[in-house]
């Protein structure tokens, strides 16, 4: 992939870090390792590290440093945990990264009205650890202890986001600070609201490139009385996605339903030793409801199952059975990279309609086996959302770039299909290029608005729409 | 409220009806009582009408007339079935109403992925009707029978929201003409997506102030197997409403729960001569789900109401006693016009945090009181989202300007409890006076917004944002 790196302006730069670390102190730093870390995620694009980084605490700092930035036309990139997937957080301009990790208090937790206040630094686990008392859970979970904020602005789901929806579905309101430096408030407390345009909605997904999300209003949810998990495999992964597609046509409310293709489940069983399994397609399940409802659901779901050829269901009942299971599929990038030591992962994600999801799966694993990859599969199957990941050796430049045409192929087939080029990783830099093939003159609309709430483009530019 | 100011310039006017009548023949109408019907919508704001109402069957009708009026910065006003219910279709400033009635195609059902595509003039009725044989439904139920784009375009809502959520959460893309003509997709047809900014959620509530809403892709939900409803009468407010919200706490996936306070309760029943309930503060329930879960939801919620005060559920359980139930739900306008006789209803709705509902409720009846108003007061209460019918005398401006500041006062009394000025209602002409008070500084980001994509304020202007 082409990268389009210009640095800052030298004379910019020196003037905006002056004033940025006057207003940090000892939480500016310009220092080459800390930069670097910041310049990076967890995906596989190049890094870029920023000019400086500067760690904030409250919304009003970030509000005078995107002051200090705007005066000088200098760019700002919001920082959490780092571990987004499409090169979010490089600085392809330059400029300064606001880490907002320290911003990491709950700041209020309301049990009867079910929502939560977070400053944007808290990860979802910390939440959780947070609400263990209260018998609530924000049920979102993209696999990484990634922070709201952070979250947010990448439109994050994962694995039970076909019961408990996206962060779309789950962020009420959050406070920003606006490319001019004025800090707003999205939305009020109320559970729903037509007064407006949806600011919420607009700045969920939009990656720091509209303004830096300091403080989230999410909903939570009630831990449910009875959690049972189980695993069955199928004979093939078209009897495996025909459970799912049943599955959600009958209505079943399964919390969590994930797809390990034969060469993932093959890389989960050796890594994470788990016993008594085939190297096969295979669906982990998890149903949330009462005792008597949880028990329905797996009844109806492993009568489906059975219908498709699938085994009789493996159960996981216990807290820690269930653990292992979904440690084992949370460590299913680590799994893939461990069936070739010493190799570099390439993740990537496309989501379809759920009628075309089969044939997407199919015709893109009959092109990783022509395009000589190895390339395990995972896949949210319920919401129609599937993962790749490449597993490369650095060295073998052959090879990635045939990935590299594999992942472009797999995106215009899910675009072919009325599906879209990431369901949840984002497009950062990774999938810009795929942004006109799937908006076509809607793209134009996200430049207008992009221009309009941040006419100097210091915003984290250069990703999602080039300005 | 605003009058209509005619500066339009009349001599362009006549060159874009003249212009529309090429391309539409006689589904361009000029004469005064289309006009008038077209000016008005079931709110008790004042008729403003359109110069012209034209008739289209296309999407790209729609967008060669927006591209005559664009040139001639004539107003474009979106026209549904004129059930809205703050001044939403009123010719502020003159200009074209565009009536979409005639686009009410359905266009595609996709059974296995729970979704469809229609034009924007079918209604909710319509596409249950149409979607009959196929065992899926479509919740969304503002009570009207509205058009599915004029449901978009508010963000509406209803008595089921509580389970299957507003507008927002259902409208899976759209396609609109832009301000410039333009027809854009907002979204491909994936159940998630996190490719750019949100664009349908920006256009779900834009009320015809951004582009005209032609095509909405909707999801849809199977039919549940057992459906059963439920009556309860409880000894005060609070005891209603915190059996809603330990209900909700606990999880039980409530398909409706709907409050009527005691005297709307007392009305309805003695107007749609309910027998055996009395005039108490009471929830209507309703619960989707299997024989078995929905037996278990109902149990729990009798469990909760008993604890709490409750009568014995009083079931409805075949299909014509709910129907009966429901139409005396949704009889809430006729029933308090009933109030009083020669009364006509103002109607208008606020949503707070559900921790809060009961203050709200409680504070606005007496207020009423205090007042010397007759009205009453129905909710979404699993929402926080709450409805109160003014029963005013027409011919008394005192009492209808009593209304008002009541009506003010119970906005005002929603936004200190962190609410909104309309929970479903959206902002149309009626609320636009507390756009901002709700929204402070992200009003400007609205602002921007509007003012990028329609910069020459054409689409339905003098709604949603104050001048």
């Amino acid at each position: 992939m082409q990268v389009d790196i210009r640095p800052s302006d030298d004379n910019v730069r020196t003037a905006a870090l002056a004033e940025l670390e006057a207003l940090f102190g000892d939480r500016f730093t310009a220092s080459g390792v800390v930069r670097e870390q910041h310049g990076k995620d967890e995906s596989y694009h190049t890094p870029v590290a920023p000019d400086a980084v500067v760690f904030a605490e409250t919304t009003e700092e970030i509000s005078q440093a995107v002051k200090i930035c705007a005066h000088h036309g200098f760019p700002v990139i919001p920082f959490g945990a780092g571990t987004s997937l499409e090169g979010h957080v490089a600085a392809l301009r330059g400029g300064v990264s606001i880490n907002v990790t320290r911003m990491n208090q709950v700041l209020e937790v309301n049990p009867e009205d079910l929502d939560v206040t977070v400053q944007a630094g808290v990860t979802r686990k910390q939440l959780n650890e947070y609400l263990r008392d209260t018998g609530l859970f924000f049920p979102i979970d993209p696999g990484a202890d990634a922070s709201i904020g952070g979250m947010t602005a990448t439109r994050a789901s994962g694995t039970n986001a076909v019961r408990y929806g996206t962060m779309r579905e789950n962020v009420m309101s959050m406070t920003v600070v606006t490319a001019d430096g004025s800090v707003v408030r999205t939305g009020k407390r109320a559970r729903k609201s037509a007064a407006g345009y949806d600011l919420t909605r607009m700045f969920v997904g939009s990656e720091g490139t509209l303004g830096v999300i300091t403080e989230i209003t999410l909903k939570v949810h009630g831990i449910p009385e009875a959690i049972t998990a189980a695993v069955c495999q199928f004979p093939s992964l078209e009897a495996a996605v025909d459970t799912t597609i049943m599955t959600i046509q009958a209505g079943i409310p399964v919390a969590r339903m994930e797809l390990l293709d034969e060469v993932q489940m093959g890389a989960c069983i050796a890594f994470s030793e788990l016993e008594g399994y085939q190297p096969i397609p295979t669906l982990f399940f998890e149903f949330h409801g009462t005792e008597a409802s949880a028990k329905e659901q797996a009844e109806m779901v492993e009568a489906i199952a059975g219908d498709n050829g699938g085994t009789a269901f493996q159960w996981a009942s216990e807290a820690e059975d269930r653990s292992t299971l979904w440690q084992a599929r949370h460590d299913a990038y680590y799994a893939a990279l461990a069936l070739k030591p010493g190799s570099k992962g390439w993740a990537t994600d496309v989501c379809v309609p759920l009628s075309r999801l089969a044939e997407c799966i199919s015709e893109t694993k009959k092109d990783i086996v022509e395009s000589g990859l190895l390339a395990p599969m995972v896949g949210h199957v319920g919401d129609g959302n599937f993962h790749l990941v490449y597993v490369l050796d650095p060295s073998d430049e052959a090879t990635i770039q045939r990935a590299s045409d594999h992942s472009d192929r797999m995106v215009m087939r899910a675009l072919a299909m009325d599906g879209t080029c990431t369901g949840e990783h984002g497009v950062g830099y990774g999938k810009m290029g795929f942004l006109e093939a799937e908006h076509g003159d809607a793209l134009s609309l996200m430049r207008s608005i992009k221009m309009a709430l941040d006419p100097d483009n210091i915003m984290n530019p250069g990703k999602i729409v080039s300005v | 409220m605003q009058a209509r100011e005619t500066s339009t310039d009349e001599t362009a006017v006549t060159r874009v009806v003249d212009a529309i009548r090429g391309i539409l023949g006689e589904r361009l109408s000029i004469s005064a009582a289309v006009r008038d019907q077209h000016g008005h919508d079931e709110s008790y704001h004042e008729t403003l009408p359109p110069d012209a109402v034209a008739f289209v069957e296309t999407t790209e009708e729609v967008s060669e007339i927006v591209i005559l009026c664009a040139a001639e910065k004539i107003p474009v006003i979106p026209f549904g079935t004129g059930t809205s219910l703050e001044g939403h279709v009123g010719a502020v400033h003159g200009g074209i109403c565009i009536d979409l009635t005639r686009m009410n195609q359905v266009l595609e059902v996709n059974v296995e992925d729970l979704d469809c595509r229609v034009q924007a003039g079918v209604t909710r009725k319509q596409l249950n009707e149409y979607l009959r044989d196929t065992g899926l439904f479509f919740p969304i139920d503002p009570g009207a029978d509205a058009s599915i784009g004029g449901m978009s375009a508010t963000r509406a809502s209803g008595t089921n929201a509580v389970r299957y959520g507003t507008m927002r959460d259902n409208v899976l893309s759209l396609t609109a003409v832009m301000a410039d003509g333009r027809i854009i997709r907002t979204a491909r047809r994936a159940k998630k997506s996190a490719a750019g900014y949100d664009l349908t959620r920006l256009l779900v509530g834009s009320e015809g102030t951004l582009g005209v809403i032609t095509e909405i892709a909707l999801r849809l939900y199977g039919v549940p197997e057992s459906v059963s409803a439920a009556v309860c009468a409880f000894p005060s407010l609070d005891d209603a409403v915190n059996t809603a919200i330990m209900t909700i706490q606990s999880g039980v996936p409530i398909a409706r729960v709907e409050l009527l306070e005691e005297t709307i309760m007392a009305a309805t029943i003695s107007k749609e001569g309910l027998e055996g309930y009395e005039p108490k503060n009471t929830l209507f329930f309703e619960f989707h789900g299997t024989e078995a879960g929905t037996r278990e939801q109902a149990e729990t919620v009798q469990g909760i109401a008993g604890e709490l005060g409750g009568t014995e559920f009083k079931w409805a359980s075949q299909l014509e006693e709910r129907n009966k139930l429901w139409q005396a739900r949704h009889n809430s306008h006729y029933v308090i016009q009933g109030l009083r006789p020669g009364g006509r209803v103002m109607a208008t709705d606020v949503c707070v945090p559900i921790s809060r509902l009961a203050e709200c409720i409680l504070e606005s009846m007496r207020d009423l009181k205090e007042s010397n108003l007759v009205g009453g007061i129905v909710g979404h209460v699993g929402d926080g989202n709450f409805h109160l019918g003014y029963c005013l005398d027409p011919n008394d401006p005192d009492e209808i300007q009593r209304a008002h500041d009541h009506n003010d006062r119970m906005v005002l009394r929603a936004l200190a409890l962190d609410g909104t000025c309309t929970g479903e209602h959206g902002v149309g002409r009626g609320k636009i006076h507390f756009m901002e008070a709700e929204h402070g500084g992200a009003l400007d980001l609205m602002r921007a917004i509007k003012t990028a994509l329609d910069p020459d304020n054409i689409m339905n202007p003098g709604k949603i944002l104050p001048g």
